[in-house]
């Protein structure tokens, strides 16, 4: 259970680079990667938690983070290319 | 351990055809919409959560996986979840 929000709008935020054996909602293409919180959502119990038949899962804030086409692809860093990815709290970490 | 589902931000698939959002989403044949209404129900009823689903469908090893029709995806985690849950 997290209380408060941890990364506040604005925080550059990298997507852990994890691994699990369960479901989780942090594809792949994202690990790793650095972006932008844009948006924090209400707290919602964590999928990889409720995947596995936890009966109180996490509870953690959702953030909308929004990586640059560049990170992700090497697309033009010029360009508008971006991808908005909804992450739980547990799934990032402070980007330095 | 990377799932065979994992696809997102893949390059190389082409153009994504997004259909005519005027038609409404069709099932390929009745035995689709079969196993769909039963995952709705068995779903409504708690015996699983949406993300035990998700888990079972992920969990298709890969050979079967990437042979199988999405709703073929479906069935075979639901038969996986009512024994797991024993309702089978």
């Amino acid at each position: 259970m997290t209380d408060g929000v941890r990364f506040p709008l604005g925080s550059r935020v990298r997507a852990r680079t994890i691994d699990p054996d369960h479901h989780t909602r942090l594809p792949r293409y994202l690990r790793g990667h650095t972006g932008e919180v844009v948006a924090a959502a209400a707290p919602e119990p964590l999928p990889d938690d409720v995947a596995r038949g936890r009966a109180e899962p996490r509870v953690e804030t959702v953030y909308a983070v929004r990586f640059h086409g560049s990170e992700l692809w090497g697309s033009d860093p010029a360009s508008s290319h971006t991808v908005i990815a909804d992450l739980w709290e547990c799934y990032l970490e402070e980007a330095r | 351990m990377s799932r065979v589902h994992d696809v997102g931000g893949q390059t190389g698939f082409g153009p994504v055809d997004p259909g005519d959002a005027a038609e409404p989403a069709q099932f390929g044949a009745d035995w689709e919409a079969h196993v769909f209404a039963v995952q709705r129900i068995l779903l409504r009823r708690g015996v699983f959560t949406g993300d035990e689903m998700r888990d079972a469908i992920e969990s298709i090893p890969p050979e079967r996986y990437l042979a199988a029709a999405y709703f073929e995806r479906w069935l075979e985690a639901l038969e996986v979840l009512v024994e797991r849950k024993g309702v089978a």
